[in-house]
């Protein structure tokens, strides 16, 4: 327990010299990935077939989608649990108009992405004007949609959806999944905003130095209204596509996404702290989880072996980026 | 004409009064707005056997929520409670599965599993620097892999002494709910009159000047986390003995609901400030409420929006706290 009190990052200290940290932190999940792909495919030759690949893809677009949005929540220093209820209940609303016409497709995705803002204005407000803790806005928001979805269901389960819907989850196109294309569309978006626009170094800025934000005149808080708004139309959006690609609702289309988007951006360097990361760091951590999960099916192993993964690889990967730099006691 | 000379028992009372947090007199006022609103619901709800067996109910509340109480007070939070309800519930009924010989051993083995599983999870937090809701969301991912390893579907069997623990009552008292109350007091103690204890708030307070203070952070995460895991595990124990047997998602729900009694007894989210006072009350408050939402016949569905809200209005409160101070 000798360490300094004073908390400096290692890679201020590594500036000078040859950045092997910074080297280490930036590319480490991608030599991660290729070492994790090799050996997989070597003891599994299924693992590199087209059609595996294009499986593991589809299923994890929706998951990519969502984590897009919760990297902007995370950068302005929050984090929102109520994705995986905004998926659900947009997926509930995806089923609730008994549409078979796909004529009705605009009308749902109109509907679901004004359920998304409602509810991320919610959080945002809560968070950025209230001062809620946004572990807890969120945790409300969750259940009292939960709440509102069942009401509404009174628990049944639905499935007319439109045509459209089967092939925006789980078709094809030239043999890429739509979906995927869908995400490859949202992050090339949200990735240049974040990273080219003027917007997105304000909402670095914010998730930084929050003081220094206010220092030089900007709106913090609609900043930080802004990104909950955006995480939870994203997530709506996601929902859509999930319930597309599963066919039918039972209220809980998207359970788990809370967490595995956290750890999945968590593990694509986006710290919880705020300010750090961005969406294809996040995006490269969706693929490594996706394909340990893949791998653990195709080596035959316990399902349950994919849980007990997650919880080691979030923990492991927090460490590596010192996201810790937390509280540095 | 001073209230001093007059009569000192209610002077010490008001005394007390005074010296309360708001939050705390907030939640004792909800407390009597639902008692009434109760009396107005139901014929029923008044009776002693109601209260007896809210008393009862609120014991699994209570028991992890005070371990949780622990853990935000040192500017942490464990997520990892529900998973390793599920994991004692179901090794509890695994091991025993029955035989009388084995209860002791088993309930004192997943006890201090728990409490191994808490250390190390204090440990990493610590050491890894990294934040808690991470650690403890990926311990509880490792937990309910666990389980879910050991078993898919409901395990085991316990015997009919074993099921007094939530079932027997002195009193009319259920053994359970006092030993909750037993708990709270033992915890409370603890925290306000011991070295250790009070190294927790000030860890949460502020875990810089607590090591200029002499206080081993690490020793006090450590021990902060361990105490939750009891708690966790004991949550499990319980829960067995009421249901009679072990289930793998039998914690599911609980990281959360657990956090509701903390947050609205006041305890802040970022440490330092609250207790396990405001805690117990906020169980109660929560029981009192699902017991009343049953009475009146409202689904489950209402439950989580009034949950919702309660936790929406215990922040807003204890935000103006924050505040004024």
């Amino acid at each position: 327990m000798s360490e300094p009190i004073s908390g400096e990052l290692p890679t201020d200290r590594a500036a000078s010299a040859f950045p092997t940290g910074q080297l280490l932190s930036k590319y480490g999940l991608l030599g991660f990935l290729v070492v994790n792909a090799l050996v997989v495919s070597v003891l599994s030759p299924a693992f590199l077939k087209p059609e595996n690949i294009a499986n593991v893809l589809t299923q994890a677009a929706p998951l990519g989608i969502v984590v897009l949005g919760q990297t902007f929540v995370l950068l302005v220093g929050g984090v929102d649990l109520s994705v995986a209820s905004v998926m659900a209940t947009s997926a509930v609303i995806a089923t609730g108009f008994a549409a078979t016409d796909n004529r009705m497709v605009p009308v749902i995705f109109a509907a679901a992405i004004g359920l998304g803002l409602v509810v991320g204005l919610v959080n945002g407000f809560l968070v950025a004007k209230r001062n809620v803790s946004p572990f807890l806005a969120t945790l409300a928001t969750t259940v009292v949609l939960q709440g509102l979805r069942f009401l509404y269901t009174q628990g049944s389960t639905g499935s007319t959806l439109p045509s459209a819907f089967a092939l925006m989850g789980a078709g094809r196109f030239l043999g890429v999944p739509v979906n995927l294309i869908a995400l490859v569309v949202l992050a090339a978006i949200f990735g240049f905003v974040l990273l080219v626009s003027k917007h997105g170094r304000k909402i670095y800025l914010v998730g930084n130095n929050a003081r220094g934000a206010i220092l030089v005149g900007l709106p913090t808080d609609r900043i930080i209204i802004g990104c909950y708004a955006l995480c939870s139309v994203i997530a709506a959006i996601a929902g859509l596509f999930l319930v597309g690609y599963v066919g039918q609702v039972d209220q809980w289309t998207g359970k788990g996404y809370e967490l595995d988007s956290i750890v999945a951006a968590v593990m694509g360097g986006v710290a919880i702290t705020g300010g750090r990361g961005n969406v294809f760091g996040a995006l490269l951590g969706v693929v490594v989880l996706v394909v340990m999960f893949n791998a653990v099916i195709l080596l035959g192993l316990p399902v349950q072996v994919q849980l007990i993964l997650k919880g080691v690889i979030v923990i492991a990967a927090s460490a590596f980026y010192l996201s810790g730099s937390w509280e540095r006691i | 004409m001073s209230a001093v000379t007059s009569d000192p028992p209610r002077t010490a009372a008001r005394q007390a009064i005074r010296q309360m947090p708001v939050s705390l007199l907030v939640v004792l006022g909800l407390i009597v707005l639902l008692l009434a609103i109760g009396v107005i619901a139901s014929p029923r709800f008044a009776s002693l056997n109601n209260f007896r067996n809210i008393f009862q109910q609120s014991a699994a509340l209570g028991f992890v929520s005070l371990g949780q109480t622990i853990v935000v007070l040192t500017g942490g939070i464990d997520l990892s409670v529900g998973a390793m309800i599920s994991l004692t519930s179901n090794f509890t009924s695994g091991w025993i599965d029955g035989d009388p010989n084995m209860v002791i051993p088993v309930v004192v083995g997943v006890i201090a599993l728990g409490a191994a599983i808490g250390c190390v999870n204090g440990a990493l937090s610590h050491y890894l620097r990294v934040h808690p809701l991470i650690v403890t969301l990926g311990m509880s991912a490792i937990l309910q892999g666990c389980t879910l390893l050991y078993s898919l579907a409901p395990v085991g069997k316990v015997t009919d002494d074993f099921e007094a623990f939530a079932y027997g009552r002195i009193f009319g008292l259920s053994y359970g709910g006092l030993a909750m109350l037993a708990l709270f007091a033992l915890v409370g103690v603890f925290l306000h009159r011991t070295r250790t204890g009070n190294a927790i708030y000030v860890v949460g307070g502020d875990a810089r000047g607590a090591r200029l203070l002499g206080i081993s952070v690490a020793r006090t995460m450590m021990l902060a986390y361990a105490m939750s895991g009891t708690c966790a595990a004991l949550t499990g124990v319980y829960l067995v003995s009421r249901m009679g047997s072990g289930d793998p998602w039998r914690g599911d729900g609980f990281d959360l609901a657990s956090i509701t009694p903390v947050v609205v007894g006041g305890t802040a989210l970022s440490g330092g400030r609250g207790g396990p006072l405001g805690t117990l009350l906020g169980v109660y408050l929560i029981s009192l409420l699902n017991n009343i939402l049953n009475f009146m016949d409202v689904s489950t569905f209402y439950q989580w929006i009034v949950q919702g809200f309660i936790i929406i209005t215990a922040v807003a409160i204890h935000v103006e706290k924050g505040r004024r101070a």
